[in-house]
């Protein structure tokens, strides 16, 4: 029957629409834009060409073009990613190669087929663009991405004729917001399930405090506004002096640099267990971290519950099993008298106090000296404070670079400028050189409430480190010699501890958001608590949230509620898709008197008194009226107006009397029909 | 081929039994619930696999926009059920027209497709299984027309099948349905032309016209030889009595009907077929009336150019007729 020879190859069906294709060029460029940021930028440029080329293609100017010229940059571009010095598995490079792939088959891009693939292909890169930001801002750009991308989609499914691709636009978004209650439902109901296997990570960017300090270098993470973390404590905010967020603990120096030394064993706490030395006082709150590619997470001192995805390791730094890649959530409680390693164990003990042996001669004498001269640690680490506060030591962010060797000296003794590491580290190494044991904290200091919320809000510049020293009886115990030289820095956050020319430094914005006051601070403190509500419901939405928020609405958590909840939720949701598709179409209302006399009509029929096919109402009831000898002028009338006039006023009283006066009309004929029968 | 089309030929002739009984062939069809099956196409199952792609890699970065993605684009494709649903119910679809058409050609079919009030239907397709298929919108107007062509193979009745009336609309992940609208086409066989039809002669001279004095059929009369007369006409009896040279004088008429034989055409059964489609399609173009005579049918005769249409229809059937011998 069908002959194959005759069959057209490339009919109307098989090529890629204008419109389509005008959408899928907008959409390339669209969903490529945010992951600009992450990829080297002569991946962009390629991108660029290709979709210049293809445009030129479209215009009849330029060919396709040909195999080995597509073998030649295959080959091209995957070299190219090998040597742009990428992490191999790096997400980077994953995502480099996506991009350029999804940019090379753009040009080649000729049937519907390819079409597809390039809109399956933009889909996948819209997803990939959450796993470098999360914020609500990214989301509200994506579901517009996707939205481009769905029209473009449309385009392919329309006729040429009659399609522009601002009605495909328009198409595409009624269907993406007619799919959020159904995407909605399935969100909160799917079940969160634990990672299956390892994945490539972002490599390039670790945000946040590093875990290598060089106080000789200038500071650079300080001047930072980018959030760190936001807080929502379980009553009462404590203040902001107390606010020390312990992350990262230096326990190596060598050649002026501070770094995290191999990590010791996990260890578990007994909450309750240091009762006996002080009244406990316990802090709730929960932690909403910003990704940080890294393991650390911060806490108050000291950390006594936490959930089964951190270790709390033995210098009492609390770390994620799982590098943080999106917003964490951790829900803490921390004991602040807690007494940490009252008594020490040797390894820990050589460890924190372990030095290079030239460096810092100067330092050395002198901590020896002062360790002779007071007598117990505690006394000789008052006077160290004592002198940071009342000789001639600077705070601020802009120090004089110092030398690798020596730098602890150079700035104890000449400079005498510098910001949290410079006066944590020289304590330290006093410390250290006395063999008393010490170590440098980092972490972040202080915290910014939102009135709009009650949060907490950490952010970069509000990074900090301190001293801890081991004191017999007593411990770890905290010092922060910055609060020495500045105590406006620990009292009442960085800020006030600014000079003017320090601030200049600073961008505006994080200006606008140290000073509260102004009417940027409000609008940015909105936006902050509304991205804080973002991260609480929709980012930082896991299984234990989940489970939490189920046991809410459903009660009990079981595997047939939640397929219950998930059929009653996605059949609401989807009737709800159907009546705005379909409400045009129900079927009209009838007028009340038509349904009343159609109803007459099919009890009479089943009298055995049918309606002739060309007698109209008032005939019929005439003719009835005959038969029944009843007078029927009235109702008669009535019928003739109201279904004639559509001006004609129909009320209920109206309605009430036409159907007693029917069916008067049917008893009256039932009983002398069955009279004449009988 | 896919979608549809595969579930057709793969489940074969149990799926067209089910699809027999459950939309069975009408000369119009409504497309409701009833009639109307939607499937992913293959684009909806790369689709599926780009959500379980997404979901994966949400589970595995622990990512929740990762998974909003996902469900975004599954909600997305499970309301488009609903608008690929939307776009096809209510449309009817009737044979508005059919051509016929010669074997080796393409048979045209009117298909007539009508929608009820309301919002226009766009980027419909119809068509046969694994042909070209039509697109079609209904925006402005309440009814299209539809010019649909398939390829003949055989004489005979054509009888292209179970049409497929689809929409990809709105995303090209979903589609189809299948009606049956009784279409049917009727296929003569090739015709082979002739130079020279063989225009008989008729053996009766009551109702024939002389078309040529000097042919060579029949015997007309006698008449005094001129020169130039051929010899082998003379008459040589006449001659031996009267001494006078007559020649027989024979003329050739021309039956009002031609009469095609399939007996008279060379060839075997399918090439005298198409022989007799040529005569008869040489003879339309003619004035005269014309006949066609087959075996084991009752031989016809109609006027030429006054019944184009009928006088075809002959050596369509002659296979059956030939069968039934």
């Amino acid at each position: 029957m069908v002959s194959k020879t005759n069959k057209p190859k490339v009919g109307v069906a098989l090529q890629i629409p204008r419109n389509s294709l005008a959408l899928l060029m907008i959409a390339q460029v669209v969903v490529i834009l945010p992951l600009a940021a992450h990829i080297t930028l002569w991946i962009v440029a390629v991108c660029l060409m290709c979709g210049y080329w293809r445009t030129q293609v479209h215009r009849g100017r330029w060919d396709y073009p040909a195999g080995w010229i597509k073998t030649l940059f295959v080959i091209a571009a995957v070299l190219g990613i090998a040597l742009s010095g990428y992490r191999t598995f790096s997400l980077e490079a994953a995502t480099s190669l996506l991009v350029l792939a999804f940019a090379l088959k753009l040009v080649e891009m000729k049937s519907r087929r390819d079409a597809y693939l390039v809109i399956f292909l933009s889909y996948f890169l819209v997803a990939t663009a959450f796993l470098f930001n999360q914020s609500m801002a990214t989301a509200a750009y994506e579901l517009v991405a996707v939205i481009v991308v769905t029209a473009a989609m449309v385009g392919m499914n329309q006729l040429h004729s009659q399609v522009r691709p601002l009605s495909s636009f328009w198409i595409a978004s009624g269907l993406v917001l007619q799919a959020l209650p159904l995407t909605l439902v399935m969100f909160l109901l799917f079940p969160r399930v634990a990672p299956l296997w390892s994945v490539p990570l972002p490599s390039s960017a670790k945000t946040g405090i590093s875990d290598r300090l060089t106080p000789g270098d200038i500071a650079s993470l300080t001047q930072s506004d980018d959030l760190a973390f936001r807080v929502v404590f379980d009553g009462d905010v404590p203040a902001q002096r107390d606010l020390y967020w312990r992350g990262l603990v230096y326990s190596n120096f060598l050649r002026g640099t501070w770094s995290i030394a191999q990590p010791l064993q996990p260890i578990r706490i007994e909450p309750g267990k240091s009762a006996s030395v002080a009244p406990n006082q316990t802090l709730s709150y929960e932690v909403f971290l910003e990704p940080t590619q890294s393991n650390w997470l911060y806490a108050l001192d000291t950390p006594v519950q936490y959930g089964s995805r951190m270790d709390l390791l033995a210098d009492y730094r609390l770390v994620s099993k799982e590098p943080v890649l999106s917003v964490m959530r951790y829900a803490l409680r921390s004991d602040t008298k807690f007494r940490a390693d009252l008594s020490l164990p040797p390894h820990i003990r050589a460890r924190e106090t372990a030095l290079p042996p030239n460096d810092n001669p100067r330092l050395r004498d002198y901590a020896v000296a002062l360790r002779e001269q007071t007598g117990s640690a505690q006394q000789m680490i008052a006077t160290m404070l004592e002198q940071i506060r009342n000789q001639q030591f600077t705070y601020t962010l802009s120090p004089t670079t110092l030398s690798r060797t020596n730098s602890i000296d150079e700035f104890w003794f000449d400079s005498r400028r510098g910001f949290c590491t410079h006066y944590a580290g020289a304590m330290v190494f006093a410390l250290r050189s006395a063999d008393i044991p010490a170590r440098m904290v980092g972490g972040y200091q202080g915290g910014e409430v939102n009135p709009v919320t009650g949060h907490i809000v950490v952010r970069q510049y509000q990074a900090h480190s301190w001293v801890e020293a081991w004191l017999p009886e007593k411990g770890w115990t905290r010092f922060d010699p910055t609060g020495a030289v500045a105590p406006e820095r620990v009292e009442s956050g960085l800020n006030a501890a600014l000079s003017a020319e320090d601030r200049a430094v600073l961008s505006f914005l994080s200006n606008a958001r140290m000073g509260s006051d102004n009417f940027i601070g409000d609008i940015l403190q909105w936006t902050d608590s509304l991205e804080h509500r973002w991260n609480l419901w929709v980012v930082g939405y896991d299984a234990t949230t989940q489970l939490s928020v189920l046991s809410d609405l459903l009660g009990k958590v079981t595997p047939n509620r939640i397929g219950i909840a998930l059929l009653v939720g996605g059949g609401v949701s989807l009737s709800l898709v159907a009546i705005a598709l379909f409400w045009r179409r129900r079927p009209l209302q009838q007028h009340k008197v038509e349904r009343l006399f159609q109803i007459f009509c099919v009890k009479m029929a089943r009298q055995g008194l049918q309606r002739d096919g060309d007698e109209t109402p008032v005939a019929y009831i005439a003719r009835l009226a005959a038969l029944a000898q009843v007078d029927t002028n009235a109702m008669q009338a009535v019928l003739q107006q109201q279904l004639y006039d559509p001006q004609a006023h129909f009320s209920f009283r109206d309605a009430q009397w036409l159907r007693q006066e029917l069916r008067k009309l049917r008893f009256r004929l039932a009983f002398t029909t069955t009279g004449t029968a009988s | 081929m896919d979608g549809p089309e595969i579930m057709q030929s793969a489940m074969g002739a149990r799926f067209n039994k089910f699809l027999n009984q459950r939309i069975p062939p009408a000369n119009s069809v409504t497309l409701s619930q009833s009639n109307i099956f939607i499937f992913p196409t293959r684009s909806g199952f790369v689709f599926g696999m780009l959500l379980l792609i997404l979901v994966l890699g949400a589970i595995n970065y622990q990512n929740s926009l990762v998974y909003g993605v996902a469900f975004l684009l599954g909600s997305m494709f499970t309301v488009t059920i609903l608008y690929t649903f939307r776009n096809l119910s209510g449309l009817t679809i009737e044979l508005a027209e059919t051509k016929r058409g010669f074997v080796g050609e393409d048979v045209e079919f009117c298909v007539r497709i009508e929608r009820p009030k309301g919002k226009g239907r766009e980027g419909i397709q119809i068509g046969w299984p694994n042909e070209y298929k039509q697109w079609v919108e209904i925006f402005d107007d309440e009814a299209s027309l539809v010019r649909l062509f398939v390829n003949a193979e055989t004489r005979g009745w054509l009888r292209p099948g179970r049409m497929l009336v689809e929409t990809y609309y709105p995303l090209g992940l979903l589609r189809a349905c299948w009606v049956d609208i009784n279409a049917r086409g009727l296929v003569y066989p090739k015709p082979i032309f002739q130079d020279t039809p063989n225009l008989q002669s008729s053996k009766h001279r009551d109702d024939g016209v002389l078309i040529d004095p000097l042919g060579s059929d029949d015997f007309v009369d006698i008449r005094e030889y001129t020169q130039g007369d051929p010899i082998k006409n003379i008459l040589w009896r006449a001659y031996a009595k009267t001494n006078s040279l007559v020649v027989k004088r024979y003329a050739s008429y021309l039956e009002p009907r031609l009469w095609f034989s399939f007996d008279d055409c060379v060839g075997g059964m399918e090439e005298r077929l198409s022989r007799l489609v040529g005569l008869a399609l040489q003879a339309t173009q003619g004035e005269r009336e014309f006949g066609l005579k087959q075996p084991r049918s009752t031989t016809r005769a109609w006027s030429g150019s006054s019944r184009p249409r009928a006088q075809r229809v002959g050596p369509v059937w002659y296979r059956r007729q030939i069968s039934l011998r």
